[in-house]
């Protein structure tokens, strides 16, 4: 049932647009491929829209077919043997003088260079503060798969923060 | 991928690694212009899909045309090939009738110059 609720497109964008744009950015490291998904993903809820029956509907489309989408997207560059991870590093870089805190630069830029699968898991965990069995519905993957994502590259990522960010550590 | 060998757990800041993990990854602000960029493409499409109906109705139309025009010629020329038929069979039953007047007046003129 589709009850009363009538999407309006443009209000979804509003409501919206900030956080596939982040989920792309963080997913693909590349600030105009991010853009170029996030229009396609909107333009795809507006195809569906007859479809989504709710504005949480609309927020889980939403977040699983952008990292669908963006996952697409690695796969496509991997196929086109393109070193996602170096351009990933690079066009952080340029983005990072947008950012107020250098320390939240630096963690995103360590973000990039965590496998993909366990990134998704991370982005989901802290920038959309899911639950795992949330982080599970939204990639369509097993519970179990998604714990051991976040451990590892939690782990991983604490890891390279302890190497690279030495400075912002206390009496480093 | 080259995995960095694990150092020992952090310390000092990074205790709090997971609060400091989920202020870096605040959600970001999309780039300005996405949404009208978005509306764009939007009106783009629907202005295509508008031309594409458009040109769809317009050969659906001249295909109509077509068919009926064909239509129309076939049974015009199929009513003629009929009246055509009908003038053959015509003609050639009156050939008949004309064929067997004179053979019959010929035995008539046969039998009155017999009887003459």
């Amino acid at each position: 049932m589709a009850g009363d609720w009538q999407p309006d497109f443009e209000q979804l964008i509003d409501e919206h647009q900030s956080m596939v744009f982040s989920l792309a950015l963080r997913m693909t490291g590349d600030y105009g491929l991010a853009e170029e998904i996030a229009q396609d993903v909107f333009l795809e809820l507006n195809r569906h829209l007859r479809n989504i029956e709710s504005p949480l509907h609309a927020l889980l489309w939403l977040r699983r077919v952008t990292m669908s989408r963006s996952a697409d997207a690695l796969r496509r560059r991997r196929v086109r043997g393109i070193d996602q991870w170096v351009e990933i590093d690079e066009t952080h870089g340029a983005q990072a003088e947008e950012r107020s805190s250098p320390l939240a630069d630096r963690v995103e830029r360590l973000l990039a260079t965590v496998p993909e699968p366990q990134r998704a898991a991370l982005i989901l965990r802290y920038q959309e503060d899911l639950t795992p069995e949330e982080i599970a519905a939204t990639l369509g993957a097993p519970l179990a798969t998604v714990k051991s994502h976040l451990q590892r590259g939690l782990k991983l990522l604490r890891a390279k923060a302890a190497i690279h960010l030495k400075e912002y550590v206390r009496g480093a | 991928m080259c995995v960095e060998p694990e150092s020992p757990e952090p310390v000092g800041d990074f205790a709090d690694f997971e609060r400091e993990l989920q202020t870096a990854l605040a959600r970001r602000p999309a780039p300005p212009h996405l949404k009208r960029k978005i509306v764009g493409r939007l009106s783009q499409h629907a202005g295509r899909s508008h031309r594409m109906i458009w040109m769809e109705r317009l050969a659906a139309s001249l295909l109509l045309a077509a068919v009926a025009g064909g239509a129309a010629f076939w049974r015009h020329q199929e009513e003629q090939r009929r009246g055509e038929e009908a003038k053959q069979q015509v003609m050639t039953a009156l050939r008949i009738a004309n064929h067997a007047l004179e053979q019959m007046n010929a035995q008539l003129a046969e039998h009155n110059r017999d009887a003459q």
